[in-house]
Parts: structure tokens; C-alpha cells; sequence
């Protein structure tokens, strides 16, 4: 199924992508998506599904808008 | 006593009289500095009932016991009075290099009063005080003005500057100084143009008190290489502020077309990836290694710095998605004195007056030219538009009739800062107990209500958050006087300010002893509203009404149906009032008065409104 990845901010440059589509199995979760996303594990991250927010071990589905974020903090 | 000076300095436009005044280490231990200092001097010496561009007002500069010493990042200064947006109390910080040359000069705070009989630039050298003319500059933007004190004086000094719109009592006018960027949202540069104050240049030659000047030194560089190093590392200023334009897009969080809309499909282009291709250069404010300031060419090949806040409400919030006209529009509101959020909100509630026929003319949503001239009314206040928008949303609304009060984005009379709440209540809470008005530097909670908790809650979770960040930003950074961002943004411990403080002053603090200080600030400008308006009650700490309003729900996207609930909002607030030790009407109680040591102020209080 076709996922589509949306870095913000710092993010893009790390993973040398801004937003794209990545290919991942039927039934894959969060966890799965994200290890094909070179960011570092340490940083704190947001991440919502179709604008919503994800919990862990969530299930994706074919057309879903991942959106992976540093923890903004408002300014 | 160490870690202060000790000494702040009175000066009277009037009179043309300078006086130094000294303080005492129960006064600095209670009040710290900063907003501590400023809100204790306003409610010690403002008569209630005074008109904030009258000569009664007084303005004020309060710098903290780590302001102006090199760490990470102390080059900002508090600039307060009572508000001319809100009638309440109010304040701004600003980068500035005020902030290390009025501490040099001896002094941790300027009181300015009354009104001089010209444009005056205040000079304050040391000891040495001069009141000078400044005619020549009077009627200029900040921009000339800045470079015309830099010729006279060289760039190594401290400025404070105000443009057309301070001169012209534009509600919502800031102080500017180009060593930064801008503060005092809550009209601080009309309360100097209403004193006929153009500008204040500080120089000064002491050495800042501090009770370890070696360990200050060397924690201070230390810290400055690492704060510089994190921010490498993590990237965070390729985009500095403006990252959160995307990802406020994409959880339908941007304020588009006033606020009425969550998110844009053209949002992307004035997101931070398009800001940083177009950088052309980065500026900091002092003693700061983690430069948040990117400019670009705007549309009249002029260098415009940008953020967040001004891009979100300038841009898509006037359904103006082009950066090079957004720069212009900032450009211009910098180079008056506007508040670049206020102002981006004044036109966008203006805009949807006219959209619903309850105001005069024709701008619209996207007029960028259009919106050009209307800042060039505003900062005159030339005409009847331009005189009704001067006013700012709320005075504005209540000109125009026809329900537009209900779509006119603020709270307490101060606009609304970049963040769409229709349906986020944490956030909601956080602009409508703001102690200044809709500012989103007292708590920012969106990131926390997504990720730690569920977005449609209302429990008392999100009201213990919005204290935790008031107590932080609102309170510590506020009144030891320094910029939050290396916490806020990179993550940097805590613990550094009490040690900060520590080398400073000598004093063994911790972050619980700071709390107290945060919370006793926070109850007296509560106190300083009630004496102001002494029927409040807990309706001015709603947000405005179109966030509430079914009719107005996103039709699509994450928050499709979805607006905020008044009777749970109530709730959530109730929950604030008690965490806080407030009254059902939003006041301290006596308990709490007492517990914060301000019996004395409490009885002050009583004179005026009964205390639970």
C-alpha cells in the first residue's frame, strides 16, 4: 500500500526528503513506517494520520498522510 | 546584595528630572525582575481609572539579574505600562542591547513618566541623563530612526524606538529596536508616543553586578558553545520558528481567512522550507548562538525578517500565500511600529466585516497591495478607516455592530496570536487566561494535547499544563529576563537558570522557589485587572466567540463538525481557577493572596471588588 510521508521543519534536511510516497505491506503499523524513515530515534517527534494523532502500534491503511514533526514548542 | 544593581532610574518627561532610586534585597527576592518588577511598580504607583495614553501612565524597561550577561540568551529587556490594547496590565519582551547597557549603566530598571513638551530622545549614559530633540526623526519609520541614532551614536549602543504608529497612538504600536525585532504587542510603543518619547539610547560602562563573575563567565561561554552546537546538531534554525507553519497546516491548527478556515492547500507556499530557500541572511538577537531571524527580499526588493506569527497572520490568515508580499506587509508594519500579529489580525477581522457587509469599503481576503495602504492609514490613523482599524479588533467591532464583535479574533482586547483553537481547548485556555491578552508566550500546549493526551479533552490535565508553561514562560524567562527559545526549542535543561541566577546572585534557588515567584506575579496582575474593571468575571477569560460557533466548523480535513463546547470550556476553566487558587470569577482568593505574600496587596484589592 502507498503511504505518503510529510517531514516538517528540521526533519526534510535529516532525512534528505521533504514529503514522498513510500510502499509498505498490507497491515503495516506506525513502527514499521518509521524505520524506513532515517531520523534518529532519540528525537522527540509528533506524529499524526491524516491530521490526526497516532498511537503506537497503529495499523496504516493505503492512502493514509503520515506526518512526522519535531516537538514544537510554540516559540 | 549581589546579582542586582540595586538601583533603578525615575525619569519625568515632564519635569525634565532624572533620579536614581535604590531597592533593597526583599524587594529584588520578591519581584526578581522583569515583568516581577514591572507589574509590582504599576500596581504600586498607577492610580486606577487612568487613560494609557495619558501622562499618568508610566513606561517602563525591567531587566533581570541575568539580563544583559553573556549565556544563553540574555539580551532581552521587559518594556511595560498599562495597556493601551486592553486597559489592563501589559507587557512585551524584545532582543535588545538595552538590556546589557542599562544594567552597565547601574541600573536593573527605567521608570519613564509624564509627557515632554517635544519629541524627546531620552540619553542615559551612566549617570548622565539628556533629554534631546528629536524632531528631525519624528514622523519616520523605525528603520531611519534606528539608522540615525547608529550615526550619532555608533552601533554599540542600546536602542528603543517607536515609528509612525506609536506616534499616532496606534493601539497595538511596539517598541522596536533593530538589535532585535519588536515587543510590547500590548501597545508599549503608543504609550511611549503619547509621552512624545521617540527613542531611548543607553550606554553604559560598569560592571554588571554578580556574585561569581569567573563561574558566570565561563558557564555562560560554555553554554553559549553548546546551545550553538545543539542547534547544529538538531537543525532547528534552518527554519527556526516558521517549521510549525506545515505542521500547523496539517493538523488544522493555521489561521486562515481570520481564523474562519484551519488549513490551506497554498499553505506550502510560505511554509519554512520556502522561507529558508529565500533566505538571504540571519540575524540574533545579543548574546544569542541560536539565530532565529530570516530574512528574505520582499516584493520592493527590501530585507524583511520573518517568524512564525507574522508569516501565519500577515499570510494565510489574510489568505495571502506569496512570501516576497507577506515580507512587504511585515516590512511595513516593522518600519511603523506595528504589531505584526495584531496588525495581521485587524485586517483579517476587517476583511470579514466587510465579507459579511457590517463594515465599510471593499478589501478583501488576498488583497495584498490593498492591505499595504491600509497599514499606511492605520499608522497615520488618516481617514475614518484608518482610524476605526487603529483601534484594533475588539474597538473596531464595536464600531462596525452588526455581530462582528463575535469574529473580531482577541481576548481582553489583544488579537489573537497564530494558532487556530477552533478546536483545540488546551490552547484555547492558554490565550484566554493569558495575564496580557491573547499571547501565546505566556503557554503554548498544542504539540502536549496532541501527542500526551486526547485533543478533544477538556480535564484538568490541560489546565495543570497551561500553569506549568505560564509558570515557565510566562513567569521565569519573563522576569529573570531571558529568552525561553534554548529551552523551548532545543530542549535545554531547566536546571541552567537556577544555576544562572546561582552565579549571579549567590542565591541557592530552585525551580519550586521560582514557581512561587511566577504564581505571586501572575495573582497580582490579576489583582491590577480587578482594580481596573471591577465587575470582572470569568467571561473575560473566554476566546472568542466563533471558536464556539457550530456554524463556523471546518467542513473538511481533521476537524470536520468540530468547534469548541462552552459549557465543558467552562469547565476546563474551572479547573485553571482551582489549580490556581482563584475564585469562581477568575480572582485569587484571600488564601491564596496570603500564601503568595500579598495581603497587603490583597487589602489594596478589596478596596475595589470583594475577595473570596
Amino acid at each position: 500500500m502507498k503511504i505518503t510521508v510529510k517531514l516538517i521543519g528540521p526533519f526534510i534536511y535529516a532525512a534528505a526528503f521533504s514529503e514522498k510516497e513510500i510502499n509498505i505491506p498490507e497491515g503495516s503499523t506506525i513502527e514499521s513506517l518509521l524505520s524506513l524513515v532515517k531520523l534518529a530515534e532519540s528525537r522527540p517527534k509528533v506524529i499524526t494520520r491524516n491530521g490526526k494523532a497516532i498511537a503506537p502500534g497503529e495499523t496504516l491503511e493505503d492512502g493514509d498522510r503520515v506526518v512526522i514533526s519535531p516537538l514544537y514548542s510554540g516559540g | 546584595m549581589l546579582g542586582w544593581t540595586g538601583h533603578m532610574l525615575r525619569v519625568n518627561l515632564s519635569s525634565r528630572a532624572a533620579e536614581t532610586e535604590t531597592y533593597g534585597e526583599e524587594f529584588a527576592k520578591k519581584w526578581v525582575g522583569g515583568r516581577g518588577f514591572a507589574a509590582k511598580i504599576l500596581w504600586d504607583e498607577l492610580k486606577p481609572g487612568i487613560d494609557p495614553l495619558g501622562p499618568e501612565n508610566k513606561f517602563i524597561v525591567a531587566l533581570g539579574p541575568i539580563a544583559g550577561i553573556p549565556a544563553p540568551n540574555t539580551g532581552k529587556a521587559v518594556v511595560a505600562g498599562k495597556s493601551p490594547s486592553t486597559g489592563g496590565y501589559g507587557d512585551g519582551n524584545l532582543g535588545t542591547r538595552v538590556a546589557e547597557q542599562l544594567r552597565r549603566a547601574g541600573y536593573d530598571a527605567l521608570i519613564v513618566e509624564g509627557k515632554a513638551d517635544r519629541p524627546t530622545l531620552l540619553y542615559i549614559e551612566d549617570d548622565r541623563v539628556e533629554f534631546l530633540p528629536a524632531d528631525e526623526v519624528w514622523g519616520k519609520g523605525t528603520y531611519e530612526t534606528n539608522d540615525w541614532i547608529y550615526a550619532k551614536y555608533g552601533k554599540s549602543v542600546g536602542v528603543l524606538n517607536i515609528g509612525q504608529a506609536g506616534e499616532n497612538l496606534v493601539r497595538y504600536a511596539v517598541v522596536r529596536s533593530l538589535e532585535g525585532r519588536a515587543g510590547g504587542r500590548t501597545g508599549m510603543g503608543a504609550v511611549m508616543g503619547s509621552k512624545l518619547l521617540k527613542a531611548i539610547v543607553v550606554k553604559g560602562t560598569k560592571a554588571i553586578p554578580q556574585a561569581d563573575p569567573a563561574g558566570m563567565k565561563k558557564a555562560g561561554y560554555d553554554d553559549l558553545r553548546r546551545v550553538h552546537q545543539i542547534d547544529k546538531e538538531t537543525g532547528w534554525s534552518i527554519q527556526s520558528t516558521t517549521g510549525v507553519l506545515a505542521w500547523c497546516n496539517e493538523v488544522a491548527a493555521l489561521p486562515v481567512r481570520n481564523f474562519r478556515k484551519t488549513h490551506h492547500p497554498d499553505a506550502w507556499k510560505c511554509d519554512g522550507e520556502r522561507l529558508n530557500n529565500a533566505r538571504i541572511a540571519t540575524y540574533g538577537c545579543p548574546n544569542c548562538t541560536m539565530r532565529c531571524g530570516i530574512t528574505i527580499h520582499d516584493d520592493e526588493g527590501r530585507e524583511s525578517e520573518l517568524d512564525y506569527e507574522n508569516i501565519g497572520l500577515l499570510g494565510p490568515n489574510l489568505e495571502i500565500f506569496d512570501l516576497p508580499e507577506i515580507g512587504s506587509l511585515n516590512y511595513l508594519c516593522d518600519d511603523y511600529g506595528i504589531d505584526t500579529m495584531s496588525g495581521g489580525c485587524v485586517l483579517s477581522f476587517y476583511a470579514d466585516a466587510v465579507d459579511h457587509g457590517a463594515a465599510p469599503g471593499d478589501f478583501r481576503f488576498g488583497d495584498a497591495a490593498a492591505a499595504k495602504v491600509l497599514f499606511a492609514k492605520i499608522a497615520r490613523r488618516e481617514g475614518e478607516i484608518g482610524n476605526i482599524l487603529a483601534e484594533g479588533c475588539l474597538r473596531a467591532a464595536r464600531t462596525f455592530g452588526h455581530g462582528s464583535e463575535d469574529y473580531a479574533m482577541q481576548v481582553k482586547g489583544l488579537e489573537v496570536a497564530a494558532y487556530n483553537c477552533k478546536f483545540i481547548p488546551g490552547m484555547a485556555l492558554a490565550f484566554g487566561v493569558s495575564p496580557i491578552g491573547a499571547h501565546h508566550k505566556e503557554s503554548w500546549v498544542i504539540t502536549f494535547e496532541l501527542k500526551q493526551t486526547s485533543r478533544d479533552s477538556y480535564g484538568p490535565e490541560k489546565a495543570r499544563k497551561v500553569i506549568d508553561l505560564q509558570r515557565i514562560r510566562g513567569g521565569l524567562f519573563e522576569y529573570i529576563v531571558s529568552c525561553r527559545f534554548p529551552w523551548i526549542e532545543l530542549g535545554w535543561d531547566l536546571e541552567n537558570y537556577p544555576k544562572y541566577f546561582k552565579l549571579a546572585s549567590g542565591l541557592d534557588w530552585t525551580l519550586d522557589d521560582f514557581w512561587t515567584v511566577s504564581d505571586r506575579i501572575y495573582s497580582l496582575i490579576k489583582l491590577f485587572w480587578l482594580r481596573e474593571y471591577p465587575r470582572t468575571n470569568r467571561r473575560v477569560d473566554y476566546p472568542p466567540a466563533v471558536w464556539f460557533d457550530p456554524a463556523n466548523a471546518d467542513t473538511e480535513g481533521p476537524i470536520a463538525g468540530k468547534v469548541l463546547d462552552y459549557d465543558k470550556y467552562d469547565g476546563l476553566l474551572q479547573h485553571y481557577y482551582d489549580l490556581r487558587g482563584y475564585d469562581r470569577r477568575g480572582i485569587p482568593t484571600k488564601a491564596t493572596l496570603e500564601r503568595l505574600g500579598l495581603a497587603e496587596e490583597g487589602k489594596e484589592a478589596e478596596a475595589h471588588s470583594f475577595l473570596a
